[in-house]
């Protein structure tokens, strides 16, 4: 006979057959945590998973002191507890009563380690290997998903900046996102200077597709510099490691793609200045230049001057002394003809004749009346003088031969 | 104007150049004021194409969402 149950009737009747069946009551299971949450209310949510399966978990306030370590991500635990079913949602969850660290890492944990390892040693994390962003890039490359909004956060903060966007869409979650994301990184090839490949916050189920080796290789590949940013600053995927740069959030992915524009202008009208006061000191030094230019040009004249004034120094005194030299052999041939003439008028030749020249201390005696009887007067011969003293003085007609 | 500089980064690279050949003060008077006058040319071709700064948002493949385009 067909039986017809409501949902709250379906979901009453599972729990209580899972829940009646002690084979689900007191048990321990073997897992690694995943999507942990501390919720606000002190419940701590978490799924519990192995390569192939996975379940709900929750830890209830009235049991967190069953804890002696850190929950997180990526922890291998053993959880004992109880299996029940949230009936709002018909969903079969493991109810812990208390849980304890599993020695050892967990599955995924390990080959994730492996990976990492592999990439490391053939380079791809090596810091010389990553290269500059470009300061002014041209063509940003988005990979992301369209409706995410992590593009959204990436736009809002690229703003004004004068750049093509393109958007190369990809899923970034789910089965088929590291295919996805490797091919929309290669859609980008040759299209862009930087490429940001983002995705915002997630559980770490969500995340790993960024933990992918194609997804890695892709990014290795790629022809510009890639930042990554995905999830939250905690997260730290292979994609991040391998990237060129790596930024925390999509937020701080665009504020690291881009200078600030503000910043570039300032720097321009810097720019502008420094120019002018180059040109200035420039325009100074040739003053300057000029002005000692024209001081040496001065002496210069100066000196030439001078030159030229002692050249007609040289010549004037040269000439002066031919001029003087002639001068005087002139002076000397007047002072011979004088001489010549002079002898033809002077006494000599009368004194010959017998005539004598009478002089007293006053002078020439030409009368008789020049001298007084008893004076000492000179008679001067043709040859030798005489000394004589006048006896009388007559002033007659008689004396005179 | 060179090819490089039609580029914002191309510009201001050359203009980072011009500024520092001008600060040498190892040029003529002449070919600092030819230097100057292409580095204020590159300091307004850089401006404006800070200014002009229309958001060019395009997707690989196909329409992009309705609040971006």
């Amino acid at each position: 006979m067909t039986q017809i149950f409501t949902v709250t009737e379906l979901n009453s009747r599972i729990s209580d057959r899972l829940e009646g069946d002690l084979r689900l009551h007191d048990l321990w299971a073997r897992g690694e945590v995943s999507n942990y949450i501390h919720h606000r209310s002190g419940h701590r949510y978490f799924t519990l998973k192995d390569r192939e399966a996975q379940i709900s978990c929750v830890l209830f306030r009235s049991n967190g002191g069953a804890l002696d370590f850190e929950m997180n991500d990526g922890k291998n635990v053993l959880v004992y507890g109880d299996v029940t079913v949230y009936r709002p949602q018909g969903r079969v969850q493991l109810v812990a009563r208390g849980i304890k660290q599993d020695e050892g890492l967990g599955f995924r944990h390990l080959q994730l380690e492996a990976l990492k390892e592999k990439l490391a040693a053939e380079g791809l994390f090596a810091p010389e290997r990553k290269r500059p962003l470009p300061r002014y890039p041209e063509r940003i490359g988005i990979v992301t998903s369209p409706q995410g909004a992590a593009l959204r956060d990436v736009l809002r903060t690229l703003g004004n900046y004068p750049a093509r966007i393109i958007l190369s869409p990809a899923q970034v979650q789910g089965e088929e996102a590291e295919k996805s994301i490797a091919a929309a990184l290669l859609a980008l090839r040759g299209r862009s200077d930087l490429i940001i490949v983002c995705r915002g916050g997630g559980s770490t189920e969500d995340l790993w597709c960024f933990n992918s080796e194609m997804v890695a290789r892709a990014i290795f590949a790629s022809d510009a510099p890639v930042i990554s940013a995905v999830g939250h600053e905690t997260d730290v995927t292979v994609a991040d490691h391998v990237a060129d740069a790596r930024a925390a959030t999509p937020t701080a992915a665009a504020k690291m793609a881009v200078p600030d524009l503000e910043e570039v202008q300032e720097a321009l009208k810097y720019t502008k200045v420094r120019m002018m006061r180059a040109l200035w000191t420039t325009l100074e030094r040739a003053e300057d230049r000029l002005g000692h230019l024209q001081h040496v040009l001065s002496a210069r004249r100066m000196y030439s001057l001078a030159r030229d004034s002692r050249q007609r120094l040289d010549y004037l005194s040269q000439r002066l002394e031919g001029a003087e030299a002639g001068r005087l052999k002139s002076h000397k041939s007047r002072l011979e003809l004088l001489a010549g003439r002079l002898g033809a008028v002077g006494p000599q030749e009368t004194l010959q004749r017998g005539y004598a020249i009478a002089r007293s201390g006053k002078g020439l005696i030409i009368k008789a009346e020049d001298v007084r009887p008893g004076e000492d007067i000179e008679l001067i011969l043709y040859q030798g003088r005489l000394r004589c003293r006048v006896l009388e003085c007559r002033n007659d007609e008689e004396a005179m031969l | 104007m060179k090819q490089e500089e039609t580029s914002l980064e191309g510009a201001l690279d050359s203009l980072e150049q011009i500024v520092e050949v001008l600060e040498d003060g190892k040029m003529s008077l002449e070919e600092s004021l030819e230097l100057y006058e292409r580095g204020m040319k590159l300091v307004s071709l850089c401006q404006s194409r800070l200014q002009n700064a229309e958001k060019r948002i395009e997707c690989l493949t196909g329409e992009l969402p309705s609040d971006l385009s």
